[in-house]
């Protein structure tokens, strides 16, 4: 996990949402991918 | 409604990704719990954090593993540090985690890393074990691994098939790249799942599913594939091993990547045995399979992981 941004350094995905991942539903899924692209592009800037 | 949701409330699956295995937290009677399978080293405290919050608040007694790949027990220790669980493994390579010995327990075969650890117990197949309330049948599943058990729970009707089965096919079939044999195994692995019937599989890795047929006709079909041509097994072993170390290491120079995978005995065997060519040359052959079909991406010399 990245420790200023909370997110883990692979998949950009905060602990809450790997832990919830298997659980969520197909469109809380689709809502974090559209977060994760905004995130990328945070990341590589 | 997803497949995890029809899970008993005891069994809670923390669903990783390819670098490190799923995680199984059962929540046993007695209040404490069980957890199957830790995930890949360097993942290892964003496991022991996914662990403390699923947790919440009762303590973790036993972690289980289906089988010694890196990316299965590669959190054993942590979470051992952690929170004083026991670790039970299947009997097969007790000896060789005894000893930690690193080429028999394939982590040199495979430039993988793990960090050490040893076991308070075994888990034979033939047995049963109680996990989150239920009785667990432990099977023996070779083929992937020579090592490797699957938990089968008749009651809820809920199997955890490590990387003996996938909803989309299964974990690479080590022993037949060094003359083995694997396929024969992964067929018996593969009937036997389907004579069980589960309603429900929890994979090694990816989300749990409940259409078995489906997923055992497709790996039946990559079954037959691949042991129709060893070169053809062969070949997918080397992308995967490579995609792998990519996962880990996320970028890596051409050259820090030919150094690294020189290192691991399974690389040099498929070279020597199905490409017998130079082995930066065969290094970068991998490294172009992977770009064309969008699992890397090059940026002037530097191989980096394509985050899918």
């Amino acid at each position: 996990m990245n420790p200023s941004s909370g997110w883990c350094s692979g998949c950009l995905r905060t602990i809450d949402e790997i832990a919830g991942w298997s659980h969520m539903s197909d469109d809380a899924r689709r809502a974090v991918w559209v977060e994760l692209a905004h995130r990328r592009r945070q990341a590589s800037a | 409604m997803t497949a995890a949701e029809r899970l008993p409330p005891a069994i809670r699956v923390l669903e990783r990704g390819w670098l490190s295995s799923n995680n199984v937290l059962l929540f046993d009677d007695d209040g404490s719990a069980t957890l199957v399978d830790t995930g890949y080293v360097t993942h290892r405290e964003q496991t022991r954090e996914l662990v403390r919050r699923a947790l919440q608040g009762r303590s973790l007694a036993r972690i289980v593993n289906t089988h010694l790949h890196s990316d299965h027990c590669g959190g054993n220790a942590e979470l051992q540090r952690a929170f004083g669980a026991t670790i039970h493994i299947p009997p097969g390579h007790a000896d060789a985690v005894a000893r930690w010995d690193e080429d028999e327990l394939t982590f040199v075969a495979t430039g993988q890393q793990c960090e050490r650890f040893t076991y308070d117990g075994l888990i034979e197949p033939g047995s049963e074990i109680r996990m989150g309330g239920f009785a667990w049948q432990v099977h023996a599943a070779s083929g992937h691994d020579p090592h490797s058990v699957v938990l089968w729970a008749p009651g809820p009707g809920v199997l955890i098939s490590a990387d003996a089965l996938w909803q989309n096919g299964f974990g690479v079939i080590f022993p037949e790249l060094e003359g083995e044999s694997g396929f024969a195994e992964q067929r018996a692995i593969l009937e036997l799942i389907g004579s069980l019937a589960p309603r429900l599989v929890i994979p090694g890795h990816g989300a749990p599913f409940t259409d078995l047929g489906a997923a055992l006709q497709r790996a039946h079909a990559r079954l037959d594939a691949l042991s129709a041509s060893l070169e053809r097994n062969a070949r997918h072993a080397a992308k995967v091993l490579v995609k792998f170390y990519l996962l880990e290491v996320r970028k890596v120079t051409m050259q820090d990547l030919v150094d690294h995978v020189a290192g691991a005995r399974y690389f040099r065997v498929i070279n020597e045995r199905y490409f017998r060519m130079p082995f930066d040359e065969f290094v970068r052959r991998q490294v172009t399979e992977l770009v064309a079909s969008g699992a890397a991406v090059m940026d002037g010399d530097t191989v980096l992981d394509s985050g899918g």
